[in-house]
């Protein structure tokens, strides 16, 4: 043993855990008790997010069920990452429409271009965020998909202020 | 004005620029001289007829009264044009927002999108908000012949494709169809549009009225990449320009060249140059090594080193030379070059190939410009190199060594080849006649590598690289190098400069050429009629 092991006296009031512990009780408590409690009980209770926030796409849908998209080719274009497929077909009635549209939701990375560059509003990101799959494949969303979500559709800008001056 | 001497040349003003042009220029080519496209709708440089009714290229000239047509306006001697003057642009301006009272802007979905001269005004005009509120008028679209789509909302009436089946093409089968905002395009009543050269009218449209049905809805302008290339359809060899997306041709226009199709091409060879890149294709190097050494076996797949020095060391263990070689008639100057030199070591004397034969078509007003009726790209070429025209099916029954460069071998019996010493299949695609070969090189087609042909009059044109070859097809004459490099004979190049270089030193008719001199425009072979002629070559290529 080292000859010099300063040994230091500590008064009782001070190294006793009695104080500490009967204070620390008392802030639990008052978080208990108290109404501004920041605990969310997910998945029983939600977050509710911002109109603007930026999640998985949502395909819009004429009122007989078709996507609104034209395959114009915009989005993909557009699209920083390259995560969009579209191959643009022509259908009975001699419209253009999307044969194949695919999203790769894992390789996106929200910016928001395809909504904004849209020419008839049909792609849009949600308000969504609950995203979980069992495999990688089902993270590329196709057209069926992207028509079958039911999230809010995001709003890129605020209409009363669509500078957000 | 009044004196009517014969002056070679008028000097006038465009856009504060002094510019000298040949006597009879009209304005809207003399801005060009000096870089100032003026927006055009009616005006084409390849159409005679000048109606200046699309009202776009009004300019404004010093001391007259009201705006003039460039477009018909002959260039006089201290004339002074403004063509961005406030006047002139408000002009254009109108006639934009008069074509857009109509118009769909369904640019999302039309094919013009991104090459549409209707866009482009509206953006350059900054013509951006109609003051119609009235609906827009809505005609739908209709079949102006069995491959052309007319969208007639699209039109802007400038009457280009009417125009080029009257007084360029001489047909008088199109028409413009009631008026005022009712007018349309429609063909002559009792008559259909069917003519060889129709395809053009889409390739004139300003706007996306025209569209070949077989483009409709396949690629926004801006997915796609051009080549300057040459139609293999027949010796006259249109200059085009091939359009591809993700490596699949879907389009092909033509280029403009003054002294071989002016600014047209015929139909047949929009379809043949697509179909020539279709299909099943040669993609391994087969050789047939047997278990052992030597003959017998299967035809397996190698790699191209194996494949080279495979082939390489069969040819130089042949015993006597002699032999026979079968050539196709659309392989490229480069291909045949290497080939012949191949021959030559080999002792085979002149190579036969097939020309098959087709109908032709004339368009009355460009002599040059004709589908003719050999249906092959280079046959001129193929002369050049010891080949020589043959009749019926090809001829492989004789000893020695057979080589095949890229023929389908239509005819030929199931022996073909069988008592050749060694019978190597240089091919785009594998036909059954290649079955006893041994050994198969794919090799690229014309559209998937750099080279020349050899057209009509002995203009030697350059052709570019549109697609990628498929598997490990690679240029016959970039393989042809190599097999030729192992026999000590040159190098292996890898460059089409390196092939022609070695082929202007080396074949009299390609003697003084040079890749880079011979430009987009080609150039005249040496003692061809194209150089008699004095064919305008690389001089005008600068135009």
């Amino acid at each position: 043993m080292p000859g010099d092991v300063k040994v230091v006296e500590r008064p009782r009031a001070e190294s006793s855990y009695v104080r500490a512990a009967a204070k620390g009780m008392s802030i639990t408590m008052r978080h208990l008790l108290s109404p501004n409690k920041k605990t969310q009980q997910y998945p029983d209770e939600k977050w509710e997010l911002a109109p603007r926030t930026r999640g998985t796409h949502r395909m819009a849908v004429h009122e007989d069920g078709r996507a609104k998209c034209v395959a114009c080719g915009l989005c993909p274009t557009v699209c920083p990452v390259n995560c969009i497929k579209l191959v643009p077909a022509e259908d009975e009635s001699g419209e253009r429409y999307a044969a194949i549209y695919e999203i790769d939701e894992f390789r996106c990375i929200f910016c928001g271009y395809c909504q904004e560059v849209c020419p008839v509003e049909a792609i849009h990101l949600g308000v969504h965020y609950e995203n979980a799959e069992y495999s990688r494949e089902r993270w590329v969303y196709d057209l069926e998909r992207l028509v079958e979500q039911e999230h809010d559709v995001t709003a890129l800008w605020d209409p009363q202020d669509p500078a957000s001056q | 004005m009044a004196e009517n001497g014969a002056k070679a040349t008028v000097t006038l003003e465009i856009d504060g620029v002094e510019v000298t042009v040949p006597s009879g220029t009209r304005v809207i080519e003399a801005a060009e001289h000096v870089g100032v496209v003026v927006p055009r709708y009616c005006y084409h440089p390849g159409i005679p007829t000048r109606p200046a009714q699309c009202r776009m290229c009004l300019v404004e000239v010093e001391g007259r009264p009201k705006l003039e047509p460039s477009c018909t306006l002959q260039a006089a001697d201290d004339m002074v044009v403004n063509t961005a003057s406030d006047t002139a642009r408000t002009a254009r301006q109108s006639v934009i927002e008069f074509l857009l009272v109509n118009h769909p802007l369904d640019c999302p979905i039309c094919d013009a999108a991104g090459q549409c001269m209707l866009q482009d005004y509206a953006y350059v005009t900054n013509q951006l908000e109609s003051r119609v509120d009235e609906p827009k008028r809505i005609m739908g679209r209709d079949r102006i012949s069995d491959d052309i789509l007319y969208f007639a909302d699209r039109c802007v009436i400038c009457t280009r494709c009417v125009r080029f089946m009257r007084d360029v093409a001489e047909d008088d089968s199109l028409i413009v169809a009631q008026r005022g905002d009712k007018a349309y395009i429609d063909t002559f009543p009792g008559r259909e549009l069917d003519n060889p050269f129709q395809g053009n009218i889409v390739d004139v449209c300003p706007v996306g009225a025209l569209v070949h049905e077989d483009f409709v809805f396949k690629a926004r302008s801006w997915d796609m990449d051009a080549a300057a290339s040459v139609c293999p359809g027949c010796p006259t060899g249109c200059n085009v320009t091939i359009d591809t997306k993700e490596n699949q041709i879907v389009r092909v226009k033509p280029r403009h060249n003054a002294a071989v199709n002016s600014w047209w091409m015929c139909d047949y060879g929009r379809k043949h140059l697509v179909m020539t890149n279709r299909g099943v294709r040669a993609e391994l190097p087969l050789i047939r090594a047997g278990g052992g050494d030597g003959d017998g076996g299967e035809l397996r797949p190698v790699d191209w080193a194996t494949a080279l020095d495979w082939v390489a060391e069969k040819i130089g263990t042949l015993g006597a030379p002699g032999g026979s070689a079968v050539v196709s008639p659309d392989a490229s100057n480069e291909n045949l070059f290497y080939l012949r030199t191949l021959l030559d070591r080999l002792g085979v004397g002149d190579a036969d190939f097939r020309v098959p034969q087709g109908e032709t078509a004339e368009l009355p007003t460009v002599p040059t410009l004709k589908l003719r009726a050999d249906r092959a790209a280079n046959a001129i070429g193929a002369g050049f190199f010891g080949g020589r025209s043959v009749d019926g099916p090809p001829n492989g029954s004789a000893g020695g060594a057979l080589v095949v460069l890229d023929d389908e071998l239509e005819g030929a019996g199931e022996d073909f080849g069988a008592s050749a010493d060694f019978f190597l299949y240089l091919g785009t695609r594998l036909p059954g006649a290649a079955r006893n070969a041994d050994a198969v090189l794919p090799i690229a087609t014309f559209a998937e590598m750099d080279g020349t042909f050899t057209n009509f009059e002995g203009r030697v044109q350059r052709f570019h690289q549109a697609l990628r070859p498929p598997g490990l097809a690679r240029p016959a004459w970039m393989v042809l190098s190599r097999v030729l490099a192992r026999l000590g004979d040159g190098e292996a190049v890898d460059d089409v400069r390196g092939a022609f270089e070695r082929m202007a030193a080396q074949a009299p008719a390609f003697a003084g050429l040079t890749w880079d001199g011979i430009g987009l425009k080609g150039a005249p072979a040496a003692g061809s009629a194209a150089e008699a002629a004095g064919v305008a070559g690389s001089a005008e290529a600068g135009a």
